[in-house]
């Protein structure tokens, strides 16, 4: 299966998770970070909110390296589409196209049904995939075993009822 | 350090697009347990960051001799409800956290949405802290859920 971006063939899984440890590795040995991008929502939410969970130190002392490492990965996208096909806006959605079909109002809708979601429940968990799934797991965290597990079995059963149950 | 992280991000998001792990049809095809590809790449990254980990651990330090700072994330029932809410939107928008930001960068203009839903989903979080903390066990709100 290709890539919905420009109908590229993807990497070979191992070279991408090669490369993801890399970073990982480089954010702890150069920067001393744990790696985690779901706080960095935050770290911009507190760019404009001014309530105490958004002002504590522990948040807003963390804006100067999660907010670049957020802005690198959108330079990444960018990249990527550039060197790879070139880049221009697109609403391509693959099989929700195909098996779904609603129109570009719809998509905006889902995604920002979606994306509530992710914010909340990331904050909520205390990580993501990232955050829980690759660093926390790579630490033998149990709270990040359960997170994951709990992330992971959502999804399957969400993709599940929406493909093969509803549709 | 502006500039390295933002090159990390860089490299870390590019990696992202092209592996598949900012793709809806990689990230259904996942969960629907017919495309091995995600599973191939998490895995790949936490079998090889998990030795080096704990060889890193046992040298202690930073790249400039600071002691190393690995905060373990703190456990609360936030991790089951909080992971099931994000996997059902990881499912609907076939994107978590990081891809959100590496499809916009791509030009897909439906991923402006997910980001606009995930910082009202943050923010609504961040409000309702304090009336959260006690049902979900959070730890007190200076410290928050955990880092990630």
């Amino acid at each position: 299966m290709n890539l919905i971006l420009n109908d590229l063939s993807p990497w070979h899984w191992a070279a991408g998770g090669a490369v993801i440890s890399a970073v990982t590795l480089t954010l702890l040995f150069v920067g001393n970070r744990r790696l985690g991008v779901s706080t960095g929502f935050e770290n911009v939410c507190s760019l404009v909110v001014q309530t105490p969970y958004f002002t504590r130190d522990a948040l807003r002392g963390t804006n100067s390296w999660r907010l670049p490492l957020l802005g690198g990965l959108l330079i990444g996208g960018f990249l990527s589409a550039v060197v790879g096909g070139g880049w221009e806006p697109f609403w391509d959605l693959g099989m929700f196209d195909a098996e779904i079909g609603w129109g570009n109002g719809g998509k905006l809708i889902w995604m920002f049904g979606g994306g509530l979601l992710i914010g909340f429940g990331t904050r909520l968990a205390g990580g993501c995939t990232s955050g829980h799934g690759i660093f926390g797991l790579s630490n033998l965290e149990l709270p990040s075993l359960v997170s994951t597990v709990s992330f992971m079995a959502a999804g399957v059963v969400t993709t599940n009822l929406i493909y093969r149950l509803i549709l | 350090m502006i500039l390295f992280y933002l090159v990390l991000g860089s490299v870390f998001g590019f990696t992202l697009s092209r592996s598949g792990a900012a793709d809806y049809n990689f990230i259904q095809g996942m969960f629907l347990f017919e495309e091995f590809q995600l599973y191939g790449i998490i895995g790949t990254a936490v079998a090889l960051t998990a030795p080096s980990l704990w060889l890193l651990k046992r040298y202690g330090r930073s790249i400039t001799g600071q002691p190393l700072k690995i905060e373990n994330k703190p456990g609360h029932r936030g991790n089951v409800y909080g992971g099931i809410l994000f996997g059902i939107g990881w499912s609907i928008t076939g994107m978590c956290p990081g891809p959100i930001l590496v499809n916009i960068g791509e030009g897909k203009v439906y991923a402006l949405a997910a980001l606009a839903g995930t910082l009202a989903g943050a923010g609504a979080f961040g409000a309702l802290y304090p009336r959260l903390a006690k049902p979900f066990r959070l730890p007190p709100l200076q410290v928050g859920t955990g880092e990630g």
